[in-house]
């Protein structure tokens, strides 16, 4: 009983020390920023114009890639192939690479050269534009979709699907009735953690557009020209909007997706 | 040749997977049989069911109702899959997993058949529970509505029984057998399991490392298995040479049931009294169970506890094993060129 005492007392202790680490700096945003700073902040057109636009490309970066990084994943998870080690390491290494380098070579990949010129004639620009924003938030956060959706799909038994398929279920069908509802949870995790990333972009994005702002870049252009005091409710009103839609999400998706 | 009234027809079918391969197989299936693969876990069973359902590619041809359907999609099959952790859909109520098959294919009179099915296997209790809540027999009986309520003319069974408390298996294997007769559809079931094959099978065939080692009618099977590796897989104990009963000429093998061995102090009354000396006694709950040596051949006999307490049996003790002639089951020739091979 003693030991237990101790262990459990050595643990709580070297657990609050991260978790207060965590918490604090956020709780002490919104004490010193006030509500009601906040409240007068979202009121401001640039303000909420700003986190408008965050919120929807980085929303049409996790539609781009539930379209497409969803079927990767499935390719991953169910077949073997020649290279899918390699692939799977390659998927991974946007995470790990300093964001403005993403930034430059976005730039580089897509904005000069054969393939910016194919963009260009798609009226696709990369420079201070909203595709260029969605392209810098998609390129470093896909990962996290694409590897949430293959845990998904590896946990569902490829039985499930021979099944579905001895009941008249096309290849596709059987994706759309079997694979994919059971691999919802992973699947919707996994755009959370996408979504919640690119909403924080800021290195690859300011490199690509500075203008228009997303809420990182508004919130450190009035750091730089304004000083704290000025930035800091943006941060608070973001992070805010955030955790209020991120939220909402996980619970509708624990209520209903069970 | 295709007999007149068979269903599926597997012709030298092989499939390669890593370093095992399954097959060449062949054998036929009859309409509205009973078909049982008899093998080991690891020969290949499951592989075949899938090759069957077309989930699996295969050489070899496969004709269905005397069409070939080898490179027939699993959906255009119209087969019933049942497997042995039977696979029901999780996002799916029992309801929905039942009626899973009306979703892509026109069920005929469907609302009788679903009505018909959930009464037969008496499941309508869970039709709205979750299927993760369900027990396995609870399961495996869901499992079977669902494939049912497809309307398969062929229904692949996957060890179906192995995770059913053996309580409710006969009831479930009864369940079985009528399947055949009140849907009209031909069953092929893999066991490891010969006393499921006894109670189910009118034919069998029995498989090992991927071969199909000998088929036929059930009771040709189970009493006269073509090779030594079948006759032990089929439950066969005591596989001696006719020497053993003093018969020289006789160069076949026979089997003695274990339960059918007499051990007294002096020759009894029997056609075949044996010398032998107890190496073994393993004391069990209702049964004891002894091993002697016969010669050079050991005997393994199960002795009632009664008998066994009046006999006082102990270990290196010298008794006679007596067994009548009607307990003897002599294997065909061929089993006994294969073992002196």
């Amino acid at each position: 009983m003693k030991s237990d005492r101790f262990f459990l007392g050595i643990f709580l202790l070297l657990s609050s020390v991260i978790a207060l680490f965590l918490m604090v700096p956020l709780g002490k945003l919104f004490i010193n920023t006030g509500l009601l700073s906040i409240a007068k902040t979202l009121t401001e057109p640039e303000v909420m114009d700003s986190i408008g636009l965050t919120l929807r490309t980085a929303l049409w970066a996790v539609l781009f890639v539930s379209v497409t990084g969803i079927p990767l994943a499935y390719l991953i998870a169910r077949y073997p192939f020649r290279g899918k080690s390699i692939l799977e390491a390659l998927l991974d290494i946007p995470v790990m690479v300093p964001h403005t380098a993403a930034g430059i070579a976005l730039l580089v990949a897509f904005n000069d050269g054969f393939v910016g010129r194919v963009f260009s004639a798609l009226g696709l620009e990369m420079i201070d534009t909203t595709t260029g924003i969605m392209a810098a938030m998609m390129f470093l956060s896909a990962p996290f979709l694409i590897n949430g959706a293959k845990e998904g799909f590896k946990k569902v038994d490829v039985k499930y699907e021979n099944v579905a398929r001895t009941l008249g279920a096309s290849p596709m069908r059987t994706f759309f009735s079997v694979s994919l509802p059971n691999a919802r949870g992973e699947i919707i995790n996994g755009a959370l953690m996408m979504w919640s990333r690119a909403l924080g972009e800021f290195g690859a994005v300011v490199i690509i557009a500075y203008h228009p702002m997303v809420a990182p870049v508004l919130i450190y252009d009035r750091f730089n020209n304004y000083g704290l005091s000025y930035s800091a409710p943006v941060a608070a009103a973001m992070i805010l909007v955030s955790v209020i839609l991120f939220l909402t999400v996980r619970l509708v998706n624990n209520r209903y997706g069970k | 040749m295709r007999g007149e009234s068979d269903l599926l027809s597997v012709r030298d079918v092989t499939l390669h997977k890593g370093a095992f391969t399954l097959g060449p197989l062949s054998f036929d299936v009859p309409e509205h049989s009973y078909f049982v693969i008899l093998g080991k876990t690891g020969s290949g069973k499951t592989m075949l069911l899938e090759s069957l359902a077309g989930l699996q590619p295969v050489r070899g041809q496969v004709l269905f109702g005397g069409k070939e359907i080898t490179w027939t999609l699993p959906e255009e099959r119209g087969f019933g899959f049942v497997y042995q952790d039977f696979a029901l859909f999780p996002n799916l109520s029992v309801r929905d997993n039942i009626r899973f098959a009306g979703r892509f294919r026109a069920i005929e009179d469907a609302e009788a058949l679903f009505e018909d099915v959930v009464d037969f296997l008496g499941i309508a209790p869970l039709l709205d529970r979750r299927v993760t809540h369900l027990s396995g027999g609870e399961k495996q009986r869901v499992a079977l509505a669902r494939a049912i309520y497809s309307r398969p003319k062929l229904l692949l069974l996957d060890e179906p029984l192995s995770a059913i408390d053996p309580t409710f298996r006969t009831a479930i294997m009864i369940s079985l057998k009528q399947i055949v007769t009140r849907y009209g559809m031909s069953i092929i079931h893999v066991t490891h399991n010969f006393r499921e094959a006894t109670f189910l099978a009118d034919r069998i065939a029995v498989m090992m490392d991927g071969k199909i080692l000998q088929t036929g009618e059930a009771e040709e099977v189970l009493h006269r298995p073509n090779s030594l590796a079948a006759a032990k897989f089929l439950g066969f104990k005591n596989i001696l040479p006719a020497s053993v009963l003093g018969i020289a000429k006789d160069r076949r093998l026979f089997s003695v049931n274990p339960n059918a061995i007499l051990f007294s102090r002096h020759r009894q009354d029997r056609e075949h009294c044996l010398e032998c000396t107890v190496e073994e006694i393993v004391i069990q709950a209702d049964i004891n169970k002894v091993i002697a040596r016969v010669g050079d051949r050991t005997l393994y006999a199960k002795l009632p506890k009664t008998m066994f307490d009046k006999l006082k049996i102990a270990v290196g003790e010298q008794l006679y094993a007596c067994i009548a002639d009607a307990d003897i089951m002599w294997l065909p020739e061929a089993v006994a060129l294969e073992e002196a091979s």
